[in-house]
């Protein structure tokens, strides 16, 4: 086996964004789902916290670039 | 150009990865090698440029399908992102900005699934770099501009209604957080989506040709590569929706932070 | 090519993908900035243009529509304000006629009155003249029919003479007055 423990560390990092991006899109299908006229609102906002929760994945994929290349 | 060279190569199965992104020089001038995205980035410009200039030239009252089109786009990012998130007072300014990088953003990620190009520009970390570089000049020197140097600091690192010592510790993570992780994440972002979509891509792709020509058990060989061929088309599907997507993360995020940086808010 | 790939195997052992080339950060820049600068001369002016135009071209017709609408009120009142004008002139022709129908009967009426006022009084002036033309006739007459007639009577002739007319002057006053 050869290879880059870090592939193994990007892994477990995404896990978490990746429950945080489903509990963020089920909270907007809910609220559009109440109030079908929002929509418009909630979609700027469900992509903005989308975006907040997948930077730490983007943060933890740079990170294993940094530290996988040695 | 990858394609061939892997299946020239042929000695083992492909391995995708970051070297797959180094594609020899077309051509050079000068000691410096221009290579096959930095030509396609040149072109995306000339294309966005023809395209919008085409769709806007008449600016008839009544459009045509293809100002209708344009209009589209352009409402789109004028509207629903510049507007809503930069205020109706001041987006106006900024709304050629979002919109060039918008049409920017969005054909050189396309390029990714484009037939003959087959490569998005912005997963070469550099062209990402510049982009976020000029989105984050651009929001902070607009706050400067609104709110003076230090007004500006303690706009974006006092949250509204902190108080007393729990500001010792805001100030500084607020600032790395307002500051200086903004751009890096910006960047990183559209790079390693580009990045990532290309490499499921090509590995889906060049594993298939693997395993249909050169797999020793064809029994076996031919219906997986077949397989992996049809999961590669479902993907570039995928990576066509997170494409677009990209795009206009990363032009609502520039609005979001030209927003925040203006606004008046405490 | 096998040199092409071995020197790019041999650069994948270094090659960071994070480690942006600075000539291409440069390059994107510039080409950025090229689109930007183009965008916002030609591209953007022109959507706006369309939209002012657009927003002007619906706004103007709401305006000729409200100006189309202020005419047709206007002509609207004129003619009404035309057929009232118009009744009322029929009503006072009407009122005139009426007054002056009235006025006529009055005339013709008073006119009459007074042709058969004339005609009355000439009659009675006739009547009279003629009545008084018979008393006269038959005053003479009555004289000496009555004188006759006595005589006849008497069968002979009244000696007195003064006697004779007294008789017959008494007569003739009982006639008028019984004539009156």
């Amino acid at each position: 086996m050869e290879g880059s423990i870090a592939t193994v560390g990007l892994g477990l990092a995404a896990i978490g964004p990746a429950i945080a991006v489903g509990l963020i899109f089920a909270a907007y299908v809910t609220g559009v789902a109440r109030q079908p006229e929002a929509q418009s609102r909630l979609q700027g906002i469900a992509i903005f916290g989308f975006v907040l929760a997948e930077q730490f994945f983007i943060i933890s994929l740079a990170l294993a670039f940094v530290f996988g290349y040695n | 150009m990858t394609l061939a060279s892997t299946l020239a190569a042929a000695s083992g199965p492909p391995e995708p990865g970051p070297g797959s992104f180094l594609l020899p020089p077309a051509f050079s001038i000068g000691g410096w090698e221009v290579n096959k995205p930095e030509i396609f980035l040149t072109l995306s410009a000339v294309i966005a440029f023809g395209l919008v200039y085409a769709m806007a030239r008449k600016s008839a009252v009544v459009p045509s399908r293809l100002q209708f089109a344009g209009e589209l786009v352009y409402d789109f990012v004028r509207n629903g992102i510049a507007r809503d998130n930069i205020g109706s007072k001041d987006y106006a300014k900024y709304v050629p900005y979002l919109f060039s990088v918008f049409l920017f953003v969005l054909i050189n990620n396309f390029y990714g699934v484009f037939p003959g190009i087959q490569f998005p520009s912005m997963s070469k970390f550099a062209f990402p770099v510049a982009l976020a570089l000029v989105t984050w000049l651009i929001y902070n020197i607009a706050g400067i501009a609104q709110h003076g140097v230090f007004g500006y600091l303690k706009h974006q690192t006092v949250p509204a209604g902190a108080k007393g010592p729990i500001l010792i510790a805001l100030v500084p993570l607020e600032f790395l957080s307002n500051i200086i992780v903004r751009p890096f994440t910006l960047a990183l972002r559209l790079f390693a989506t580009m990045f990532a979509g290309h490499l499921l891509i090509l590995l889906f792709s060049l594993g298939a040709a693997y395993l249909v020509t050169d797999y020793a058990n064809s029994a076996v060989g031919i219906p997986a590569g077949i397989l992996s061929f049809v999961i590669g088309i479902g993907v570039s599907f995928l990576d066509m929706l997170i494409m677009f997507l990209q795009a206009y993360v990363f032009t609502l995020l520039t609005a979001m932070y030209i927003g925040t940086a203006i606004s008046d808010e405490h | 090519m096998s040199a092409l790939l071995l020197a790019a195997a041999a650069e994948e052992e270094e090659h960071n993908p994070l480690i942006p080339e600075w000539p291409e950060i440069v390059l994107a820049l510039v080409v950025l900035g090229i689109l930007f600068l183009l965008v916002r001369k030609f591209v953007v002016p022109a959507f706006e243009k369309a939209y002012a135009e657009r927003t002007a071209a619906i706004e103007g017709g709401i305006e000729d529509a409200q100006q189309a609408q202020k005419e047709a009120q206007a002509a609207l009142e004129k003619y009404t304000a035309q057929l009232a004008e118009a009744r009322h002139e029929a009503a006072q022709i009407r009122e005139e006629a009426k007054e002056q129908g009235a006025q006529i009967i009055v005339e013709l009426r008073a006119q009459a009155q007074a042709e058969a006022e004339r005609i009355t009084s000439t009659a009675h002036a006739q009547v009279e003249a003629e009545r008084s033309q018979v008393l006269a006739q038959l005053k003479s007459e009555v004289g000496s029919l009555a004188t006759d007639l006595a005589g006849r009577i008497v069968g002979e002739s009244l000696e007195d003479e003064a006697r004779q007319k007294r008789t017959v002057e008494r007569f003739i006053a009982e006639l008028e007055g019984s004539a009156n």
